[in-house]
Order: C-alpha cells, then structure tokens, then sequence
C-alpha cells in the first residue's frame, strides 16, 4: 500500500535522474564541439571548458551508476548464481544486495566528510565554480545507490517470506 | 582475520554482487589495515578527473549506440557484398569485415551479433555454406575488431596505463596503428579457413554489377566519411581521440536522427539512458579501481608478485605462454571491462619487468579477451547467439570451436612476433 502513494514520487525522481543524464552528456558534447570550432576557426575557445568537461564526466559516470543500480544493470562476475537453485539464488541476491548497500553506505559517509572538508578549505575547481560542488555528486550518488540496494534487498526479503507462506 | 575477509569478499564477488562494489570493498579492507583512512577512497575516485581521455568514453559509446538504433548494418552489409562478394570466399569476408567495422565502432556489447550477425546468417546459409559454419562465423565476428579504432577497450586499455606512469609512455594512437595488422591477421586467417572449410561446398559467389555498387554507395553517401574523420583525425594527429569522439558523436547524432531520421528524437533520452548505464557501469568500476590500484602500489603487491613469479619463470617467452593461459580463462570468466580494470594494474608492471613492450602487451591483452568471448562454457557472445539464433548453447560450442582453433594461431603470431604490431610504430 505504501508503495502506492511512493509511486508519483519514484517517478518524479526518475525522471529528474534521466533528465539530469540527458543534459549532462548533451552539454558535453556541445561544449567539446564548440570547443573544437572555436580553436580551429577563431583559434580561441573557454579557459574553464577543458576542467568543466572532465567534471561533467564524473557526474556522467555516478549518474550512470545510479540509473544502472535502478535497473540492476551493474556489471559483475556472477559465475555462481547460474548453478543453483532459485531459493539460493534469492538468498544471494538478499545477501550480495546488504552487503552492497553497507559499502556504499561507507564511501557516502566518507565522501560527505571529504567534501566537508574542501567546503571549509574553499577550494575552486575552475572559473568561479568551488570544487566542494563537483564533487558533491559522488557521496550524493553513493547514498543513493545505498539506499536502492537497501529498498531491493528488503524488497526481495518481504518476497521471500510472502512466498513461504503461501 | 585479513584472510578471512578477502575469502569472503572472492565469495560476494562469485556471488553476484556488482564488481565496483566488490573493489571498493576490497580497496576498503586494505586501507583499513595499512591503517590509512578511508576518506583516501573518495579522493582517488575524483582523479577520474584527472583524465581528459576519458572524455572520449562516453561519446564514443553514445555514437555506437545510436549507430546501432540506425539502420547502417543494413547498409554496410549491402556495400561490403556489392565490393568484396566477388571474392573468393566472398560472402565470410564481407562478413568478417562488417563486423570487424560494426564492433570498433559499438564496442564489443554483442550488438554486432544481433544487429549484424542476424543479417549475414540467414544470408550464409543460402549462400550455400553450412550451417554450424555460419553460426560459428557470425558468433566469432561479434568481437572481431575490438584491436581497430575506436575500439573502447583499446582506449580503457590506454588510459589505465597511461595513469600508472609508466617508464615508457605512449599514446593512445600509438595503440590504434598496433592493432591494424593483428586485426587484419586475424580476418585473413579466417578468411583462409573459411575458404578451405567449405571448399567441397557449391558457393555461389556474387558478381561486381556497377548499378548495384553505385546505389550502395549512394545509400551509405553519409556514413562513408565517418571512418575518415574518426581514423583520418586520429591517425594523422588532427584530432586528439577526445576531440574526435566529440566530432563523431555529433555527426552521428546529426545524420541519423535530423538527416537520415532513422533515430527518431523522442528515442534520444532512451538511447542516451542506456549508453550511459553502460559507461556509468565502466568508469565507477574504473574509478573504484583507481583507489583499488593505490593501494596495491602502496602495499607493494606487484613486486611481490614479480618476485614471485621470477622463482617459476626467467624467460620472456615462458612469461608470455603463462599470460596468454590466464588472459584466456579471465576472458571467459569476466567480462571485457572488468578485466581489463582487474589485471592491467597486476601484470603491465610484470610484464614490463620481463623486457614486453606495453604497447604490444595492450594487442596481446585485446586479442585474448576477443577469443574470451566465445570461450566455452560462459563466454558472453555464446549466450547471446544463442539467445538470438535460438540454437542450443551445446550446438554453439561445437560451431565455434574450429574458429576459436584459428584465432588462437593468430594469438600465437599476434604474442611471439611483436613485430605484427610495432611494425609502424617507432618502439
């Protein structure tokens, strides 16, 4: 029942989480071809452009990372697995799921304390942009995943236990 | 206490859980008891800013994966046949060619089988050659071109390296002229046994008829510049690889979706979702790994295992037979970009102790995991023909086999003669 008054909201994040991805890679490539008229043609271009490419890349990268956990699409070895029976398999997911969401738990309590830490340095990436933003992403991100390996290993439990009843 | 962690970490990792998390956890543990702090994690995953070759990745891949939502295997099927179908062998050529082509350019994903593969088996087979023959060639052609530009392993391959300051630098380009001739080894011997294998076989073999020729070349009249602004930009240092992902990313989002309208736009979020769960997926493995690798540095993990090994192994050649083994089984066993992540940082250092140049280690590391792919029981390209061939996975094995036989003499050139690939190169 919960689940239904979530659902509007998952949605909306979704989507803002796609929105966001879309963006990103799109003013990526535009800056980089501008970039490459502006050398070429006016043998100019933007100072800051080179440092916000490779910024945007990062934030690619999480944000991929976190669409690719929303849709459990993580590359991984998974030689078990294929062997075993479903009961054992739900077990591993149950398991590998905690035991995900517990590391990336860790990295996000540790990154919020790293960028703690260039917030009061005030450090500044490029142009006027403070380097505690660019990174703001990763323990954002890794919370995020957290909390999704969480929602589906909890998700799988409630499964479990509804199937051994019926 | 340390043993028992690492045991359990191996147990999570065959267990299915995501690779970036098992590095993390693994780079976690080791910091913890050289008793540095973790916040040392987030700092080495920020150095993936410090690459500007990455930029590359996630463009590269969003053209790949638009190409693939367009109908070019269709058209580059049609133009290989009109120019090399009259050859003899013809139709295998055409297909080993395309698919070569078709994989630089989307990555070795397994869309080359579906997308490719799909058109070239039915047309195979009627073609005349065999069955089990077709769908052992369309199963092996779905990683043939992982060595040519832009490949993207070539590129990881590249970037890693190039981050572990290395004594002997080079350029990522420097890399893409090695991987011309093994790639090219690779198509002639199969080429070769294509012929011979079917040489009690009636083919028939297609004529040049000129009309045909123009329109295929007509209907590929926007694709035909791209592998000149990639390969031309690159090759002749005009482009940075960086710039010329950006360049081509933008002239195929231009042709398929305003131009030829074969993308249509409302798909553009969809085909950008899922290109970028893929280099998501890639770069937090990679930026894990950047954490993970210092470690291993810090630790001194590969001059202990050089160590190690000199006990077992002095000689170049023995060193190469060893790596060629485990190159093979890490090939089958994990997919191309882990791999690729896990053992670079292990073994470059290893192997540049033994006198192997990094550039031709980068071909002999692609070259194994291309045959890694359809490697029985579980590489990755066997499931997926399976899957799309609806053809059991036992059938696959025995179609593929004598083409993996082939390819692993291309291997066995490919490592023992460096020369096939600094040939070009000043090394």
């Amino acid at each position: 029942m919960t689940k239904d008054i979530l659902r509007p909201w998952v949605n909306g994040i979704q989507w803002l989480e796609n929105a966001a991805l879309v963006f990103a890679l799109i003013s990526m490539l535009g800056l980089a071809v501008l970039q490459i008229v502006l050398r070429n043609v006016f043998d100019g271009g933007f100072l800051w452009a080179e440092s916000f490419l490779r910024i945007l890349v990062l934030w690619v990268a999480i944000l991929g990372g976190m669409v690719a956990t929303r849709e459990n699409n993580h590359i991984n070895i998974d030689a078990l697995s294929r062997f075993l029976p479903e009961r054992f398999q739900r077990l591993l997911q149950i398991v590998t799921g905690l035991f995900s969401a517990a590391i990336c738990g860790t990295v996000a309590w540790y990154s919020f304390e790293y960028v703690n830490l260039e917030y009061q340095d005030e450090t500044i990436a490029f142009a006027s942009v403070p380097t505690w933003m660019c990174q703001a992403i990763l323990p954002f991100g890794f919370a995020v995943i957290c909390i999704r390996f969480s929602v589906r290993a909890m998700q799988t439990i409630f499964d479990q236990s509804k199937l051994g009843n019926s | 206490m340390a043993v028992l962690v690492s045991l359990l970490i191996f147990f999570l990792a065959i267990a299915g859980a995501p690779l970036f998390v098992v590095i993390l956890a693994a780079a976690m543990t080791g910091f913890f008891y050289a008793d540095i702090p973790l916040m040392v994690i987030t700092i080495e995953m920020y150095r993936l800013v410090d690459t500007p070759l990455l930029l590359a990745l996630p463009l590269f891949t969003f053209a790949g994966y638009l190409l693939a939502e367009s109908q070019l295997s269709t058209r580059l099927v049609n133009l290989t046949q009109v120019f090399l179908g009259w050859l003899p062998g013809g139709l295998s050529i055409v297909a080993f060619v395309t698919c070569a082509f078709f994989t630089a350019f989307t990555g070795a994903s397994g869309v080359t089988i579906v997308a490719v593969g799909a058109l070239l088996f039915p047309a195979l087979v009627q073609a005349g050659y065999k069955e089990k023959f077709s769908l052992g060639l369309v199963t092996t052609s779905g990683s043939l071109g992982l060595l040519l530009a832009p490949s993207l392993p070539l590129i990881l391959y590249g970037v890693i390296v190039q981050q572990m300051d290395l004594p002997n630098p080079f350029t990522i380009q420097e890399l893409f002229i090695a991987g011309l001739l093994p790639a090219l080894l690779m198509i002639v011997l199969l080429t070769a046994y294509s012929i011979w294998s079917n040489r009690s076989q009636p083919i028939e073999v297609g004529k040049y008829n000129k009309t045909q020729a123009k329109q295929a070349l007509w209907a590929m009249r926007w694709e035909i510049p791209l592998p000149f602004i990639v390969l031309g930009g690159i090759y002749s240092g005009f482009f940075a690889v960086s710039e010329a992902a950006a360049v081509t990313a933008f002239y195929v989002l231009l042709i398929e979706v305003f131009i030829l309208k074969e993308v249509p736009y409302k798909q553009l979020p969809r085909v950008v979702r899922e290109s970028m769960i893929m280099v998501g997926g890639i770069l937090m493995i990679l930026g894990v790994s950047l954490a993970f690798t210092n470690y291993l540095i810090d630790a001194e993990i590969p001059q202990f295992l050089f160590a190690w090994i000199q006990q077992y192994v002095t000689s170049k050649i023995t060193f190469l037979i060893l790596l060629n083994i485990v190159l093979l089984v890490m090939g089958a066993l994990l997919d191309i970009f882990s791999a690729l992540v896990i053992m670079i940082p292990l073994i470059v250092p290893m192997a540049m102790q033994f006198g192997v140049d990094p550039v031709h280690l980068g071909i002999i590391f692609l070259a194994n995991m291309q045959i890694g792919y359809f490697t029985p029981p579980i590489g990755m390209n066997l499931f997926i023909a399976s899957y799309r061939f609806k053809r059991s996975i036992t059938e696959l094995y025995e179609a593929t086999i004598p083409f993996m036989l082939v390819l692993l003499v291309a291997l066995v050139i490919i490592t023992y003669v460096p020369e096939v690939s600094l040939f070009f190169l000043d090394r």
